[in-house]
C-alpha cells in the first residue's frame, strides 16, 4: 500500500499539484488519468522520489518514504519497479544485461541464478530468443516488454508505469495492459498506471482516480466512470465517440 | 545560473560521486572500459598531434636561430622544455577537453533526457557515482600515461625533422634534449596532467548530469562543457605554474 498525504509542488510559481490525498491499494491496479499536463507525471515523479513535493508525506508501507535519508530512500527503491514512458533502457547494454541490471547490483544471486531470473522475466512478458540483442535492434512493443521484464526483475512490491502504453498499437497496448494486470496479481504488488488510454481504464482500471487542474478531482473504478456526473471527468473520457457509445449501452 | 550556484551544485554532484561504488566488480568493469574509452582510444590523435607539433617546434626554432653565439643544440633543448611543461600536459588537456568532453556530456545529457538516469535512481542506485565515477578515475590513472608518450613523440618528431632536413645535426639535437634535463620538470606535468584530467571529465560530466529538455539542450551542454572546461584548465594551469614553478 502507498498513502500520498496532502502532497504540493509548484514549478517558478506554478501551481502544479495542490494537497494531494490518495492511497494506492495492495494487489490491484491503480490508475491515474488525466489530460496531458494536469499533472500525473509529476504526481508519480513525487511519489518515488524523483521531484521533492514542496509539502506533504508519501508512505510506503508504513515507512514515511519523505523523511527518509538517502541510504534509506536506495533501500526503499529496490522494492520499487518502474516502466519509464519511453522505456529507459540502457543503449550499450543487451535485452539480458539490461533485464540483469538490477540483480546485479543489488541481489546476491550467483550467475547462473540471475541468467535464470532473466529468463524468465523474459519469458513472462513473451519474449525470447531476443537475449542477445540491444533495445535499437528490437521494435517499440518489444522494448517496452523488456522494460517491464527489468521492472519487475527484483520481485518489487511496488511497481509504477509511466504512460506504458505511448507509441504502442491498439493491440499491443491490450498485451501489455493485461501483461501488467497479471504479474500484479501474481506477485501481489501495488501497481500505479499513470496513463490518458481510456482502453486501459475499461480494461484493467480496478481503481481509478482523476487529476485535473493539479487537484484529485475524482476517485473511483472503470464501472462507476461511464455513469458519473463529474463534469470534467465526462469531459474527459467522452472525448471520444467509442466511449460515448459505450456509455449510452451501458445505461 | 551564476557562478556561485555552478559552484554549489558541482560540489553536491561531487559529493555524490566520490562514494564508495556499491559493488566493486562493477565499478572495476566500467573503470576497464572508461580506461579503453578516454584513454587508448585518444591515443592516434594524441600521436599524431605531438608528433608534428615537435616536428613544428624543430623548424621554427632553428629557423629563428640566425645568431652564431646561439648553439644548434638550443634546438632540442627548446623542444624538449616546450613538449614537457606545456605542450604534452596543456594542449593535449585542452584537445581532450573537446573530444573526451563532448563526448562525456553528450552521453550522459541523453541517458538524462532518455530517464535512464531517472532509472538508476530508481532501481536504488546512486547514479552520480555509477555513471561518473569511473570516467573520472579512468582518466586520471591513463593522462599521465597519454602525456609522457605525447613528450616522447614530440622529441621523435623534432629528431626526424633534423635528421630528414638537415637544419641542425641530429648528434646536436640529442644534446640538446640532454641539456641540464631536469626530473622535476616531468613531475610538473605529471601533476598538472592530474588536474586537467578531472576537469576534462568532471566539468563535462557536471553538464551532462543537468542537461534538462531534448537532444538541443544536449547539443548545448556539450558545447558548453568544452568551453567551460577549457577555460578552467587555462586558469588551473595558470595556477599550479606559479605555485610549481615560481
Amino acid at each position: 500500500m502507498i498513502k500520498i498525504e496532502n502532497v504540493s509542488k509548484a514549478f517558478n510559481g506554478e501551481q502544479i499539484l495542490s494537497n494531494i490525498n490518495i492511497t494506492y491499494e495492495r494487489g490491484k491496479t491503480n490508475l491515474i488519468i488525466g489530460a496531458s499536463g494536469s499533472g500525473k507525471s509529476v504526481l508519480t515523479k513525487c511519489t518515488v522520489g524523483l521531484i521533492k513535493p514542496d509539502s506533504g508525506k508519501v508512505f510506503f508501507d508504513d515507512r514515511e518514504f519523505t523523511s527518509l535519508n538517502t541510504q534509506e530512500r536506495q533501500e526503499v527503491r529496490t522494492e520499487i519497479g518502474m516502466l519509464f514512458q519511453g522505456n529507459a533502457l540502457f543503449d550499450s547494454l543487451t535485452i539480458e544485461q539490461n533485464v540483469m541490471f538490477p540483480l546485479q547490483m543489488h541481489s546476491s544471486m550467483n550467475a547462473e541464478e540471475m541468467k535464470e531470473r532473466v529468463d524468465f522475466c523474459l519469458k513472462r512478458v513473451q519474449l525470447e530468443g531476443v537475449n542477445h540483442k540491444y533495445p535499437a535492434e528490437i521494435s517499440g512493443g518489444m522494448q517496452k516488454r523488456v522494460a517491464l521484464a527489468r521492472a519487475i526483475a527484483m520481485k518489487p512490491k511496488y511497481l509504477f508505469c509511466d504512460e506504458p502504453n505511448s507509441g504502442l498499437d491498439p493491440q499491443t497496448s491490450i498485451v501489455i495492459d493485461q501483461l501488467i494486470s497479471e504479474i500484479t496479481k501474481e506477485n501481489d504488488m501495488t501497481t500505479i498506471i499513470v496513463t490518458h488510454d481510456m482502453n486501459s481504464v475499461m480494461e484493467i482500471g480496478e481503481k481509478v482516480i482523476f487529476i485535473h487542474k493539479g487537484k484529485k478531482w475524482w476517485e473511483g473504478d472503470s464501472e462507476t466512470i461511464l455513469t458519473t456526473d463529474n463534469q470534467e471527468l465526462s469531459d474527459f473520457v467522452f472525448a471520444s465517440s467509442v466511449m460515448k457509445r459505450l456509455a449510452r449501452s451501458s445505461k | 545560473m551564476n557562478l556561485l550556484s555552478h559552484m554549489g551544485q558541482f560540489s553536491i554532484l561531487m559529493a555524490r560521486t566520490f562514494k564508495k561504488p556499491e559493488k566493486m566488480k562493477i565499478f572495476y568493469r566500467q573503470l576497464m572500459f572508461e580506461i579503453d574509452s578516454l584513454g587508448i582510444g585518444s591515443l592516434g590523435i594524441i600521436a599524431i598531434i605531438s608528433f608534428f607539433m615537435g616536428a613544428v617546434i624543430t623548424i621554427q626554432t632553428a629557423s629563428n636561430i640566425d645568431s652564431a653565439l646561439i648553439p644548434a643544440y638550443t634546438v632540442g633543448f627548446t623542444v624538449r622544455q616546450s613538449m614537457i611543461l606545456e605542450f604534452a600536459p596543456t594542449i593535449i588537456a585542452l584537445i581532450l577537453a573537446g573530444k573526451v568532453g563532448s563526448n562525456i556530456a553528450s552521453e550522459i545529457g541523453t541517458m538524462r533526457v532518455s530517464e535512464q538516469i531517472d532509472a538508476l535512481e530508481i532501481m536504488g542506485i546512486n547514479s552520480a557515482s555509477y555513471l561518473i565515477l569511473p570516467k573520472i578515475t579512468a582518466a586520471m590513472l591513463i593522462n599521465p600515461f597519454l602525456v609522457i608518450i605525447s613528450m616522447f613523440i614530440g622529441m621523435a618528431g623534432g629528431y626526424l625533422v633534423s635528421w630528414g632536413t638537415g637544419m641542425i645535426p641530429t648528434s646536436e639535437y640529442i644534446y640538446g634534449l640532454e641539456y641540464d634535463f631536469k626530473v622535476f620538470s616531468v613531475y610538473y606535468a605529471v601533476i598538472k596532467t592530474i588536474f586537467f584530467a578531472f576537469i576534462i571529465t568532471a566539468v563535462p560530466s557536471y553538464y551532462g548530469y543537468f542537461t534538462k529538455g531534448g537532444s538541443l539542450a544536449v547539443g548545448a551542454a556539450s558545447t558548453k562543457a568544452v568551453v567551460a572546461s577549457s577555460i578552467i584548465i587555462l586558469i588551473i594551469n595558470y595556477i599550479l605554474t606559479q605555485l610549481l614553478l615560481v
